[in-house]
């Protein structure tokens, strides 16, 4: 069985405006909440459409429930509930009659998931409300509950909380993770707010202008997101004993670079240089680092500005 | 494909503006005929005065092109044009797993259906009901009950050809208004060609169109001929602008 829902390879998509979504490789596996990061108009959306193929990529590759061929698109579509952008209702109908419009063009037999979906996303007792009346909370738990009928296996949310207010974003988090848990459900998550998403999503990617700039596990993201000493000597390998040795202390880790990132002593920096020298060794570089969430994706986007 | 017109049927029941149109295509018929059958207005020149038709005058606007259009062309704002600019409803149609073929080819029947309802059924229904109402029970002989059948076959077959080409103004719009006013234009145009043109060349280009072929099927004295022509352009008609449709709305992206 394929582990992955969603792969793309290399996926492109030229407007006339100029704007071009590039080279995008993400790979979002089966049971993962995978959060979209970028700011507005960095090309999340237009991915999200490539993905559902409301849109066709100019050129790469989407391999959607283990299939690229683009006449597959149909059947991948079928198992997929998505909200691109705002929820797509009609206003002089009421949530019920929403939901059947579309539970009669999925041809989903029997009307049991529509009341259901509606007791899951607590709208069940709107009644003859018509959907113009409702607040925009409403509007989004219809839009995925719109999404959700059919039982999708991977559940697509473009910016879901846009314009709620924080108990209702409270509410949109908790139903989406309830899901995840309960069903299994996979989910592919867009926003511009990372803290946001930080509280829902096990992988994540970062685009900006159109280019996919890094996709990292949360374990990962909280590595780079932790305090740490950034300790850059004249040789690691030496500098690492050292550390063990003298420093008693084994909470460290040395990149590919050389560079050795120390997660203790964070408050006596002058204790780890003195050590350091004493044992010989020549200090290129010592800062204390780490990021908040919010800074160390404004450094990220901000060190690819072109 | 069966889900999806079921879905649409769903649509247009609830539709405001369906209803709307129902109601005053009702009430406009029924004075129309009403004041024919009282003789408070008299037509004449019309296609049913001249098959001695005259109780169905009143069913004259419904097949001049100019009238009927406003009605198919603001359904097709109301009820199409609006999933794809107001609120993006298109969207999650194309999502839901279906053909975009079988998603067009939907959209046309019910949307042929719900105008052909408006602009033949509403009118012909209350100009019998009117008629028999007023006395005129044995209104229709064998020939005149087939010359209204042989009529609105052709006119039927037009008139799909007309309401397909709606359907694709609507969706290369994406808006209501514009597509109101792109179908009243092309009505306006072709009525231009029809009555202003001299050129023979242009005339006989008009002559091969579904526009002529609608207004020609009201024809007292079509030949064997002119009607088999009249059904092989409304063929070709119909089946080049489903084609174009149907090719269109495959490649178009939604945003």
């Amino acid at each position: 069985m394929n582990e992955y829902v969603i792969r793309t390879k290399q996926l492109t998509k030229t407007f006339k405006s100029g704007f071009t979504l590039n080279d995008i490789n993400i790979s979002i596996k089966k049971g993962e909440i995978y959060g979209l990061i970028g700011e507005n108009g960095a090309g999340k959306s237009t991915l999200l459409r490539l993905i559902t193929g409301l849109a066709f990529p100019t050129s790469g590759e989407i391999e959607r429930f283990g299939s690229t061929k683009p006449n597959m698109i149909a059947n991948a579509q079928k198992r997929m509930g998505a909200i691109i952008e705002n929820p797509a209702l009609f206003p002089h109908l009421t949530a019920y009659e929403n939901l059947e419009v579309h539970r009669l063009q999925k041809g989903i037999p029997g009307r049991d998931c529509i009341e259901r979906t509606l007791k899951l996303v607590g709208l069940k007792h709107t009644g003859k409300k018509k959907v113009k009346n409702f607040s925009l909370g409403m509007r989004q738990r219809l839009g995925l509950a719109i999404a959700l009928l059919s039982d999708p296996e991977l559940l697509i949310l473009d910016e879901p909380t846009n314009g709620l207010d924080p108990s209702g974003i409270v509410e949109m988090r908790e139903l989406i993770l309830k899901l995840n848990r309960e069903k299994g459900l996979t989910v592919l998550i867009s926003s511009h707010i990372l803290s946001e998403l930080y509280q829902l999503a096990t992988r994540f990617s970062f685009i900006h202008k159109g280019k996919l700039l890094e996709e990292l596990s949360k374990k990962e993201l909280d590595e780079r997101c932790r305090k740490h000493i950034r300790i850059k000597v004249d040789n690691p390998a030496r500098g690492a004993t050292v550390l063990e040795r003298s420093l008693a202390t084994d909470d460290f880790e040395v990149l590919s670079d050389g560079t050795i990132k120390l997660y203790r002593y964070l408050d006596d920096v002058r204790t780890v240089s003195r050590i350091l020298t004493e044992n010989g060794l020549i200090i290129e570089h010592l800062s204390l680092n780490g990021d908040s969430l919010e800074s160390y994706y404004t450094n990220l986007i901000g060190g690819n500005k072109d | 494909m069966n889900n999806l017109i079921r879905a649409e049927f769903y649509k247009l029941e609830r539709n405001p503006a369906f209803w709307a149109l129902v109601f005053s295509v009702t009430g406009l018929s029924t004075l129309l005929h009403f004041l024919i059958l009282t003789e408070w207005w008299y037509m004449s020149g019309t296609p049913f005065y001249q098959a001695g038709l005259v109780e169905l005058n009143g069913l004259s606007p419904f097949i001049t092109p100019l009238f009927f259009n406003l009605l198919v062309g603001t359904l097709a704002a109301y009820s199409i044009a609006t999933e794809f600019s107001r609120n993006g409803v298109i969207r999650n149609q194309i999502m839901s797993g279906n053909q975009r073929n079988h998603i067009f080819l939907s959209k046309f029947t019910v949307f042929s259906l719900g105008s052909f309802f408006i602009v033949i059924v509403i009118p012909m229904v209350t100009a019998l009901i009117l008629a028999t109402f007023f006395g005129n029970e044995h209104l229709l002989t064998v020939s005149q009950a087939l010359f209204i059948a042989r009529s609105y076959g052709l006119f039927f077959l037009h008139f799909l050809c007309f309401t397909g080409m709606v359907l694709f103004i609507a969706i290369l719009s994406e808006d209501s208004g514009r597509t109101i006013l792109f179908t009243l234009l092309l009505s306006v145009v072709m009525f231009a060609i029809e009555k202003l043109v001299t050129t023979p060349f242009i005339k006989f280009l008009y002559e091969q169109t579904f526009f002529y072929q609608m207004s020609n099927a009201f024809n007292h004295s079509l030949s064997s001929g002119e009607i088999a022509k009249s059904i092989v352009v409304g063929i070709v008609s119909l089946l080049i602008i489903l084609g174009c449709g149907m090719f269109m709305f495959k490649k178009k992206e939604f945003h």
